[in-house]
């Protein structure tokens, strides 16, 4: 009875060939994490998914003058942040208006950006692709070059079961795609699983983070996902007052998303907009810079004092959450 | 006790196993009769008509009208979110609801979308209902979707996750924004959502007597000008621009919520 209940189920799915179908993959949840945000129900991860989606985020044809790739901004060896650059650069010359953060962890977040405007991890593809300053280009024109294209259609039938092309499986790709970088493997995910030591410098500034940073920037993901106003001036050219932007409470003045500290050495500018070249100009920020307004985050009010040394022992310990098996992960590289 | 147990654990798996060949067959049928409209049901196409000043003028893209602070606007998109429709009887308190609620994409540069067709269950009607907008449900939890909802529409908001439920945009001379005026209307969140049911009467003494297997008209008018007035004052010259969701955004909504006429109806055999 059963057995006929499965033939009924499976006489119904439409794709005829049963074995050649995609290959179904696993979100690799790392020991300790919670359970992700995402976890790709109504989206199956599958190789084939996967791979049509590394092979998207790396094509410059996403953007309209094919120069602007995801890849452009998000650069595997900066943990997916824009090396080295405050603000990114996108179509026709321009600035984008935020920091491009890193991209890991990402089926971990609750909202993205930093303003948390973009709540489905999804649809983020939709916000860089039409962003005049970004890549600058239509969905439908994306979807057009997709389908004219030698390649796509077939890689699409292998993803999807036919050659269809359409936003929702673009997105559905890449979703698969980034939604798997997952980084855990840095020094201190080692000391975590007792297969390394924190040196007595990085244990030290561990101590440190754990009583002054962490109820902002909580272990394992270093972040609690929340939005909070951590007292920077506002740049004047940007004007960008963050979260109240997409709620329209002024109680949101200034807030920003608590970024994940995991890679911050390889991440560097600083902040939501990059204004800080240095990890030390961030903690030199959080010991004297903080600028009171309304809004500021009440665990800030009095500011969090620090000596040189407990800068440096901090700095030791950030440096532990480097990844260097994610930014050398073949699999995220571009594909040839 | 343990032979209660027992029987319970009996029960469960007997209970899985019929609930599995009913998904198993529900799902079936779902395949089988996939968009296709039952058979004795009566079909009713919607049409809807762009117009302006009171339903009087048909409202053409591109071409110039005035609305009520005089100022001249030439609108170049228009275009709303609609779905859920419902069929009621307010003398015996009958209400058909729609069996597979979808949403349709309203769009006048598209003459295909502005005609619906609905099946509807045999009855006389006085009253149809429908909702402008998204469900909440719809712009976030849902993710990446096709049919009306494909972000491929330009629908879809880039700064922020969500639908643009209704769209009214084009050019005027009263613009101080480069002659463009923009009305890009959104918003779901319980403080924010410019989600609106429309509940409307047929004229006056019409109702629609919808027989099995037949096939009736409704034509509904949509009045542009009911974007900018009453009861909120929206000028081209002082709000060009709604581009998000906000208080503006509901202004604009509550007004344009009153735009829809049903104009006439037509009952078919
Ligand atoms: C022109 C540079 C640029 C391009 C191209 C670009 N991004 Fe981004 N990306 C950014 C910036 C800047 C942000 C931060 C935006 C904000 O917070 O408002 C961002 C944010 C993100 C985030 C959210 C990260 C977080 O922590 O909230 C994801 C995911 C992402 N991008 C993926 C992509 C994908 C996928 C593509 C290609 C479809 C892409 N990006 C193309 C610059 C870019
Ligand atoms: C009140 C919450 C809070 C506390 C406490 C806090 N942070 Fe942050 N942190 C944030 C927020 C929010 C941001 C982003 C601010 C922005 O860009 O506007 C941030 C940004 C950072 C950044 C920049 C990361 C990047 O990728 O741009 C670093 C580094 C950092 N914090 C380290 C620390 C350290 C070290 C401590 C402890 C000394 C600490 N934080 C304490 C909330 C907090």
């Amino acid at each position: 009875m059963l057995l006929s209940g499965c033939l009924l189920v499976n006489a119904c799915k439409k794709s005829g060939d049963g074995n050649s179908g995609p290959h179904p993959l696993s979100l690799e949840i790392p020991a300790g994490f919670p359970a992700p945000q995402y976890s790709f129900t109504g989206n199956p991860l599958t190789q084939e998914g996967f791979q049509l989606g590394r092979k998207l985020f790396y094509d410059g044809r996403l953007s309209k003058d094919g120069n602007f790739p995801c890849a452009s901004c998000h650069q595997q060896f900066a943990a997916f942040a824009t090396f080295d650059h405050p603000l990114s650069h996108g179509f026709n010359n321009q600035f984008t208006k935020r920091n491009a953060p890193g991209l890991f962890n990402m089926a971990w977040l609750k909202d993205m950006h930093w303003d948390g405007g973009i709540s489905n991890i999804e649809v983020q593809p939709l916000a860089p692709i039409t962003a005049p300053n970004e890549m600058a280009e239509e969905i439908e024109n994306v979807i057009k070059k997709l389908q004219q294209d030698d390649h796509y259609p077939r890689l699409f039938a292998a993803a999807f079961g036919d050659a269809t092309i359409n936003s929702q499986r673009m997105l559905f790709a890449i979703t698969q795609f980034v939604g798997s970088m997952v980084s855990a493997s840095s020094k201190y995910d080692k000391v975590k699983q007792g297969s390394a030591n924190f040196s007595l410098t990085e244990q030290t500034g561990y101590t440190l983070f754990q009583s002054k940073c962490a109820s902002c920037h909580p272990e394992p993901l270093f972040t609690d996902n929340s939005f909070r106003n951590v007292g920077l001036p506002v740049d004047p050219f940007l004007n960008d007052y963050g979260r109240m932007l997409i709620t329209n409470n002024p109680a949101d003045s200034l807030k920003f998303k608590v970024p994940s500290l995991r890679n911050v050495a390889l991440t560097f500018p600083y902040e939501h907009d990059g204004r800080f070249a240095s990890i030390t100009s961030v903690l030199d920020h959080y010991s004297s810079g903080i600028q009171n307004s309304p809004t500021l985050d009440p665990l800030l009010r009095n500011r969090i004092p620090l000596t040189n040394a407990e800068k440096f022992y901090l700095l030791e310990f950030l440096k532990t959450l480097s990844d260097s098996t994610f930014i050398n992960d073949k699999r995220f590289s571009q594909p040839h | 006790m343990k032979l209660t147990q027992q029987l319970h654990r009996v029960n469960f798996c007997k209970l899985c196993i019929a609930l599995l060949l009913v998904t198993a067959v529900i799902s079936c049928q779902k395949e089988l009769h996939f968009d296709a409209e039952p058979q004795k049901e009566h079909n009713l196409i919607l049409k809807f008509k762009p117009v302006v000043l009171y339903d009087s003028v048909p409202l053409v893209l591109g071409q110039t009208y005035t609305n009520n602070f005089k100022e001249p606007f030439t609108p170049t998109a228009f275009k709303f979110y609609i779905h859920n429709f419902q069929m009621i009887n307010t003398d015996s308190g009958k209400t058909f609801e729609l069996a597979n609620d979808k949403y349709y994409l309203v769009d006048f540069s598209d003459s295909a979308s502005t005609e619906i067709k609905i099946a509807i269950q045999p009855y006389v009607y006085n009253r149809i209902k429908f909702t402008i907008g998204v469900d909440s449900a719809d712009n976030v939890n849902a993710g990446a979707q096709i049919d009306a909802l494909d972000p491929a529409r330009g629908m879809f908001w880039n700064t922020t996750t969500g639908y643009i439920m209704a769209k009214l945009e084009g050019t005027s001379p009263r613009s101080p924004q480069g002659g463009k005026f923009e009305y890009h209307i959104g918003g779901f969140t319980a403080a924010e959502s410019v989600i609106r049911e429309i509940p409307l009467l047929f004229p006056y003494g019409q109702n629609l007597d919808l027989k099995p297997g037949g096939e009736s008209q409704m034509f509904i008018t949509c009045d542009a000008n009911d974007w900018f007035y009453n009861p909120w004052d929206i000028k081209i010259s002082q709000t060009p621009v709604v581009n998000g969701p906000g208080e503006l955004a509901r202004q604009v909504a509550e007004n344009y919520s009153k735009m829809f006429t049903v104009d006439s109806v037509y009952n078919g055999q």
